[in-house]
């Protein structure tokens, strides 16, 4: 027979050892802009792979919103063709996506609907509390186009769906969040009329690599690095986000956005961040998010005549194939000004990094598509081998590549052998891949069970979103009182305007070729 | 991704010193262009990686193939320097082979290179392998002894082994009785030769841990977890109850933690022949009476349902994973120091 308690259980004592995230509570997940391409390239297929490996809970349910003209069952079919399409493990397991599937449910409506289609919203989460035991848990994620984000909180907020019962509320939010600060700040506020800041998740999906959540590892759980993180050891660090591919069919919002709206204002950010930020006390999102934070606000204030480079590209070779420059790509203007290359040079007035310069660089249609932070150590500061000068070294590298072939490279000076001291360098390289040969999860499949499980680290928070918005505003001032570009100033597959590589030769430094 | 996988070299050898100098030459890529030049030499420098020295121990000829093959996938996962021990105790003439070879797989556009040294030896050699093992082994990397069967708990091969080893993976699922399992504990509790122990059998539990612990994440039911008065573990008609002992044994040890003893009933299920085929939780307490399943379903899902009372929650069907060898021993070769629960729920298993 069962004895009496001993010891109050406080927590789950079956999950001792288990080396997996805890389960969320069971939910109902509302996707806006359900019959889009995210939700069938992202988010079902996410959910799915979540569902397979028992991450979520059961009475989990999905509540399509979409204002297409299709039939809940038409729906259900959508979702699963997407699954079966894009899901990164196959084949799709019938049995497992009729689980999922059974919790799937379609509400059509405009998202600026005034009053009905909230309705009959709020009734359908009623149901799935009801029969599915969901406890008034909601995420409502925003996959839409993001002239609506504002409407749709706004219409939450008045329906008193985000308020409604018991149980919690989070909001989801897709880049680009704002298109400048202002506008940033008038969805910032926006949203806080309806949800908390511990309510609202902003993506960004590049915080859910695995690669980047490596470079903190890396840099925390290693003893050897953090010493000699800092300015007196680093010469300078670069970060690249550099495409090959062209701006595809998304030209009517890159003539709205740019490189700087599109990579500069959320993904360098992100790696800037992470690359420069103090060791946070411990792991949770506000300590994380804190030290991010006080990165991006010591960012020396920088001049965009002498700091800052733009570039669009013109006709060239890529890969072997003759592409079109911008200004021929569909849904551009044969005019454009609109820049497809960003360098800016960055400086972190802290005591670890004062005077030591960030080159950020990204770029469509260079020549191959790599992400990496490669600090630059400083030479030695004397070599006693005689026929060697400290200038013909090769300086020290430590590159840590996001993509691809993820990883991390050490370049050291080794002897080459014989009766003459000469040095040459070498690479150590350790590949991610290599080393842990097993498929990583999507970078949504981790954000959308984070945000399940209300932990929002690898979620921008509103400071650092506006943070990053001052610096894309001061820079886009400072272009506008300058004469327009001379557009385009660089070939297809190559490295950007020559101005980028006079940027950072100031200094007698070169670019990386990643 | 992987790209190829191919064997490099395969030469034999009779003295230790050869296969070390052998090994040295596979594994900085020698051989690769027959003459040692710099650039070959770099390029293997750069392709090199192991996790971990893994020492398997094979029974029989027979078995080598198979047991090969296991290591060739294991070792896309986890490139390691991998001895194979074949002592055959019977034979009358003392003997002993070795063969070298090296496994070359691209992958992302990076060779990388594994080693592997087959020991086959007879009569008296076949009963010190450990000493030739030891000379062969990569330094600062953890030691894996894997022993398929089921280990001769009492031959000085298997001690001097463990005593090599940091690590002792066995599968209980192969016939281990009440006496193995014991005796499998004595070899982590013991004073010397005493290595960590690992077992397939256990890491092919995990999804029932994990589906069982996630019963008690959902709001409401922790408080249930304290009113636990009986588990019910319906196990294969074939016999074996290895595997239904360890997960009966997991929970009994958890909730000795917090002072509950829970009283387990193994019972036979007709309608599976082989492990555990239905987990049944029964909770009272002041929430009223519940039942907490997990029943196997054909295809390797799992069906989780709760029942309160007489109101049925919403099942839920996931995955049951029916990995392969290498899969549970590359997620063994991943945990490190004591797998303390492992023990525990063995030892609850026997009491």
């Amino acid at each position: 027979m069962a004895q009496a308690v001993t010891t109050p259980i406080t927590q789950n004592i079956l999950r001792d050892g288990l080396i997996l995230p805890r389960t969320p509570d069971p939910a109902a997940m509302v996707i806006f802009g359900a019959s889009g391409d995210l939700t069938a390239r992202k988010l079902m297929p996410a959910l799915y792979n979540l569902a397979l490996n028992r991450y979520l809970p059961s009475g989990f349910s999905v509540i399509g919103v979409a204002d297409t003209a299709i039939s809940e069952d038409e729906f259900r079919s959508r979702v699963a063709d997407a699954v079966q399409k894009f899901s990164r493990t196959q084949p799709v397991d019938r049995a497992v996506w009729q689980s999922v599937a059974e919790g799937i449910s379609f509400v059509r409506m405009p998202f600026d609907d005034d009053g009905e289609g909230y309705r009959r919203l709020a009734a359908e989460l009623d149901r799935v509390d009801r029969e599915r035991g969901t406890n008034g848990n909601r995420v409502f994620y925003l996959a839409t186009a993001p002239q609506f984000f504002s409407v749709i909180i706004e219409r939450l907020g008045a329906s008193g769906i985000a308020k409604a019962g018991e149980g919690w509320k989070r909001v989801v939010i897709e880049k680009p969040f704002g298109n400048d600060l202002k506008s940033a700040q008038a969805l910032n506020q926006a949203i806080h009329t309806v949800f908390t800041e511990q309510q609202i998740f902003r993506i960004d999906h590049y915080l859910g690599k695995e690669t980047v959540q490596n470079v903190l590892v890396f840099r925390f759980a290693n003893g050897i690095f953090e010493p000699i993180w800092n300015r007196r050891y680093v010469d300078h660090v670069q970060i690249t986000v550099a495409e090959d591919i062209g701006i595809e069919r998304r030209g009517k919002y890159y003539e709205g956005s740019g490189a700087l709206r599109d990579i500069f204002q959320n993904h360098l950010m992100q790696l800037l961040s992470i690359a420069a930020m103090e060791a946070p006390p411990n792991f949770d999102a506000d300590s994380v998010r804190d030290e991010k934070v006080k990165v991006l606000k010591s960012i020396h204030p920088i001049d965009v005549a002498t700091d800052v480079v733009r570039g669009q590209y013109g006709p060239g070779w890529v890969g072997g194939q003759e592409v079109p420059g911008y200004r021929q790509e569909l849904n551009v203007s044969p005019a454009s000004n609109t820049e497809t290359f960003v360098a800016v040079r960055l400086k972190i007035d802290n005591w670890r990094w004062a005077d030591t310069p960030f080159y950020l660089r990204t770029g469509k249609r260079l020549p191959s598509r790599a992400s990496e932070i490669a600090i630059q150590f400083k030479n030695p500061p004397h070599l006693p081998f005689a026929k060697t000068a400290v200038e013909e070294l090769t300086p020290n590298w430590l590159v840590m590549r996001i993509q691809p072939h993820e990883g991390a490279s050490l370049k050291i000076a080794a002897k080459i052998p014989g009766p003459v001291m000469r040095l040459r360098t070498v690479n150590m390289d350790f590949f991610y891949g290599s080393s842990f040969m097993v498929e990583s999860p999507d970078a949504y499949e981790r954000l959308v069970l984070d945000c399940l499980l209300g932990d929002a680290t690898l979620f921008a928070r509103e400071d650092e979103v506006e943070r990053a918005w001052a610096l894309v505003d001061r820079i886009e001032a400072g272009w506008a009182s300058q004469p327009p570009p001379a557009f385009p100033s660089y070939a297809a597959g190559t490295w950007g305007p020559p101005e980028a590589d006079a940027l950072i030769d100031q200094a007698g430094r070169r670019w990386r070729r990643p | 991704m992987i790209q190829n996988h191919k064997e490099l070299t395969a030469r034999t050898f009779v003295d230790v010193h050869a296969i070390q100098e052998e090994l040295d030459q596979v594994r900085w890529g020698l051989h690769a262009d027959g003459g040692g030049s710099e650039a070959a030499q770099h390029a293997a420098a750069e392709a090199r990686a192991s996790v971990c020295n893994l020492i398997a121990v094979v029974g029989n000829e027979p078995e080598l193939g198979a047991i090969s093959s296991v290591l060739d996938r294991l070792s896309i996962t986890n490139p390691s320097r991998t001895l194979i021990l074949l002592a055959q105790h019977t034979r009358e003439a003392d003997k002993l082979e070795a063969e070298v070879s090296a496994q070359e797989r691209t992958e992302s556009g990076h060779r990388v290179t594994t080693e592997r040294v087959v020991l086959h030896a007879h009569g008296e050699p076949a009963r010190h392998l450990a000493s030739l093992a030891a000379p062969l082994l990569i330094p600062d990397l953890p030691v894996v002894l894997w022993w398929p069967g089921r280990p001769d708990f009492d031959s000085p091969l298997f001690n001097d082994l463990c005593e090599l080893a940091d690590r002792l993976i066995v599968d209980t699922d192969e016939g281990f009785d009440e006496t193995d399992l014991t005796r499998l504990l004595g070899v982590a509790r013991r004073k010397t030769a005493r290595a960590s122990i690992g077992d397939l059998n256990w890491a092919r539990l995990m999804a029932w841990r994990h589906t069982a612990a996630q019963f008690f994440d959902m709001p409401g039911m922790l408080a249930r977890l304290a009113h636990i008065h009986g588990v019910s573990i319906f196990h294969g008609s074939d016999g074996s109850t290895a595997q239904a002992r360890l997960l009966g044994g997991w929970l009994r040890s958890r909730m000795a933690t917090v002072g509950i003893d829970v009283p387990l009933e193994l019972r036979p299920d007709d309608s599976h022949e082989h492990g555990v085929c239905r987990f049944l939780i029964y909770t009272g307490g002041d929430e009223g009476i519940a039942r907490f399943s997990l029943k196997r379903l054909r295809g390797n899902r799992l069906l989780t349902q709760i029942r309160l009372g007489d109101q049925d929650l919403s099942p839920r069907t996931v995955r049951l994973e029916s990995r392969a060898a290498e899969e549970l021993l590359g997620f063994e070769l991943t945990l490190p120091g004591h797998d303390v629960l492992f023990e525990q729920a063995l030892d609850a298993a026997l009491r």
